[in-house]
């Protein structure tokens, strides 16, 4: 354990996809689901990802999994590059990062008993190999999401949306994780579910120490659970800082719309794939739905600006302010001339 | 309510046949609608909200059957017109917007070829008038390249985009009436505020009543001048959106739903933690004899659990409950 570093950083996270189509002499299209995305989560800490679908998000949670290969990047899980890992070596760190998925209905075995479900990862990394304790352990777990010992024997469709979550959260936490990657954890719940199952992560985290990527659409959910926060558009980050910033003072006109929640009348954007795959211009991807575009936005592509080294924007807007300067990253490839050192 | 009522529903029952056996999904489900008035259908899966909403075009899911009740719209008794007549009112006076436009749509049909279709059925217009309606219903329906829209396949286009071609064919015919289900929930969330506005702004515009049906508090706070909350297959509150939503709502259910947001007033989880609802709806084969939230319920004694609660208040102003809950709501709910 390196507590000197963040649990998790991604660095410079690709992924491109085939399209279908394209023949024998056309050139394969490629979409660029997720470009140059960096970011990292600390102990402990929850982390938002929020954006609109196609955005990019889910496709990070997966890269950060391991179910996802990046295209090009990194992903350093507790100083280990996850991205260089296969086989034994790999699934020796899986135990220390799981997932809660968005459907409940989908994501549990019908045909298993909840004790089945919930031992399973024991089995597999050969923890409590004891039947007799692994019971109790699997126990333990059901009353920690708030289940009872007496629902090891019940199959998933006799319980709610919200039974099934915990469920699925009491298989997440079983190896005792330390990161949680939550996609949508509540967006498939009844109303009266979601709050106690954002309650449940609030304890995992605060009083489990985990480690949270909370991926979400819901702005008020990410506003109360998130420490900070990192919106996507088009497959990249647009604008990341601690929550109350991000959300109170948003810098980048993207986030402006989705903390305000008001929107001008305008037309329907493009379809949200039209516009990610890697035009040769490489201008801000929000400049078509942008109302306060500046002449040089169609100009240049949009700098990494940093205030303080704790917010990042992608966008010209706050360029002449004094507090905001740009970020150089490792592999941007930017014409610049200042020495390529990480600034994080 | 001064306006003239277009739909009345009274006491409407439906029952439906099940595995768990007969259960009752809507009950003794009274309200009504004036002309150019918009309502929102608030609950949670479950509460009868989208079966309330299709009985109003006479759709009847499988199994099915009226226990009780009526639905007079337009001077209609709804449920006494054979099918035929049905068909009419189904296209010409209340028309639907589902929650899913992209199965709502036929994959392998253009835009146009769907909506006029709308029009083949139900007017005599020729096929020039009908193509220009087409391409005007696209645009006032926000869609700034409706020739291109109406060449498109439902595929081609994004889930807001479908979701203005749905609104475009629910208003084709210039509806009395027009439900909306859950029409923002498969959107994202700019997406889904800009179909509100369109929604806003088409009923000004043109003065369609409108029932909005969701479970999202903060979208119906923003289309609704009246709010109808169920629970477990009964209206348990009706109260005009400015009570409901500054006031608070009276019944300790809508209180709860509310408090459980983070909109509620609670702004970080350092702060505290969100007022969950303890426990789940009931299932409906198996309702408790008295109040269904009294289980749930933080002001239940021992005569919500025993009796059904007496309706408290007026039409347009009432709850469902035995102790209503009648303090101002303590933090400002602010709209998400």
């Amino acid at each position: 354990m390196r507590p000197d570093l963040p649990l998790l950083q991604a660095e410079s996270l690709s992924r491109e996809f085939d399209l279908p189509g394209g023949g024998i002499f056309a050139r394969k299209r490629r979409l660029e689901a997720v470009s140059e995305v960096s970011f990292s989560i600390g102990r402990q800490e929850v982390l938002g990802l929020v954006g609109e679908s196609g955005s990019g998000k889910t496709t990070i949670g997966r890269m950060v999994m391991r179910l996802l290969p990046p295209t090009r990047g990194r992903i350093l899980f507790d100083g280990v590059d996850l991205t260089a890992l296969s086989g034994r070596a790999l699934r020796a760190q899986r135990r220390r990062f799981q997932m809660v998925f968005q459907d409940p209905y989908a994501s549990l075995n019908p045909r298993m008993r909840v004790r089945e479900i919930v031992e399973e990862p024991l089995v597999v990394h050969g923890i409590e190999p004891d039947s007799s304790s692994r019971r109790d352990r699997v126990a333990r777990l059901l009353e920690r999401v708030g289940l009872s010992s007496r629902d090891m024997e019940r199959l998933p469709r006799e319980f709610s949306g919200g039974g099934r979550q915990r469920i699925g959260i009491a298989r997440a936490i079983a190896c005792g994780p330390e990161l949680l990657v939550a996609d949508e954890p509540i967006a498939s719940l009844d109303l009266s579910m979601g709050a106690q199952i954002i309650n449940l992560f609030s304890s995992l985290v605060d009083t489990d120490a985990m480690s949270l990527l909370f991926i979400s659409h819901d702005i008020p959910m990410v506003r109360y659970l998130s420490d900070r926060v990192a919106v996507l558009y088009r497959g990249r980050i647009v604008e990341s800082g601690p929550t109350r910033d991000v959300l109170d003072d948003p810098r980048h006109p993207y986030t402006r719309l989705l903390a305000e929640g008001t929107l001008p009348e305008a037309g329907e954007a493009a379809p949200s794939n039209a516009g990610s795959e890697p035009g040769p211009t490489g201008l801000c991807a929000f400049l078509p739905r942008c109302d306060r575009a500046l002449p040089e936005c169609r100009l240049a592509p949009p700098p990494r600006l940093s205030e303080g080294e704790v917010r990042e924007v992608l966008c010209h807007l706050p360029r002449g302010e004094s507090s905001w300067s740009p970020v150089t990253l490792l592999s941007q490839g930017s014409p610049s001339d200042v020495p390529a050192t990480p600034s994080r | 309510m001064g306006k003239e009522a277009l739909l009345r529903v009274e006491n409407l029952t439906l029952s439906l046949k099940t595995r768990e056996g007969e259960i009752v999904p809507v009950r003794e489900v009274s309200f009504s609608l004036s002309k150019g008035e918009a309502v929102g259908l608030v609950g949670e899966s479950g509460s009868g909200k989208t079966l309330t909403g299709l009985s109003l075009l006479g759709l009847f899911p499988p199994g099915s059957r009226i226990a009780g009740g009526s639905i007079f719209f337009d001077g209609e008794d709804l449920l006494a017109l054979p099918e035929g007549r049905l068909r009419t009112i189904r296209g010409q006076k209340v028309s639907m917007v589902f929650q899913e436009p992209q199965s709502a749509l036929n994959p392998v049909l253009t835009v146009e070829t769907q909506i006029r279709e709308i029009y083949q059925s139900h007017t005599p217009l020729s096929g020039e008038e009908i193509s220009r309606r087409i391409l005007e219903g696209l645009r006032a329906a926000g869609l700034p390249d409706p020739l291109t829209v109406s060449r498109s396949y439902p595929h081609q286009l994004s889930g807001g985009m479908r979701q203005r071609v749905m609104i475009a064919m629910a208003l084709a015919l210039d509806p009395l009436l027009v439900i909306a289900d859950e029409p923002t929930t498969a959107l994202d969330p700019t997406v889904a505020l800009q179909i509100l506005a369109l929604l806003a702004r088409i009923r000004q515009r043109s003065g369609q009543s409108l029932l909005f049906i969701s479970h999202d508090l903060s979208h119906v706070r923003r289309v609704s001048d009246r709010v109808l909350l169920m629970y477990a297959g009964r209206i348990v509150e009706e109260a005009p959106s400015a009570r409901f939503f500054s006031l608070g709502p009276r019944h300790p259910y809508g209180r709860a739903l509310l408090a459980s947001r983070p909109e509620g007033g609670i702004l970080t989880r350092k702060e505290a933690p969100l007022q969950a609802i303890g426990g789940q709806v009931p299932p409906l084969w198996d309702l408790p004899p008295g109040c269904s939230f009294a289980p749930r319920c933080s002001r239940a004694d021992a005569l919500c659990t025993s009796t059904l609660p007496p309706w408290n208040g007026g039409e347009g102003e009432r709850v469902f409950c035995h102790h209503p809950d009648e303090s101002p709501l303590g933090a400002p709910v602010h709209a998400a």
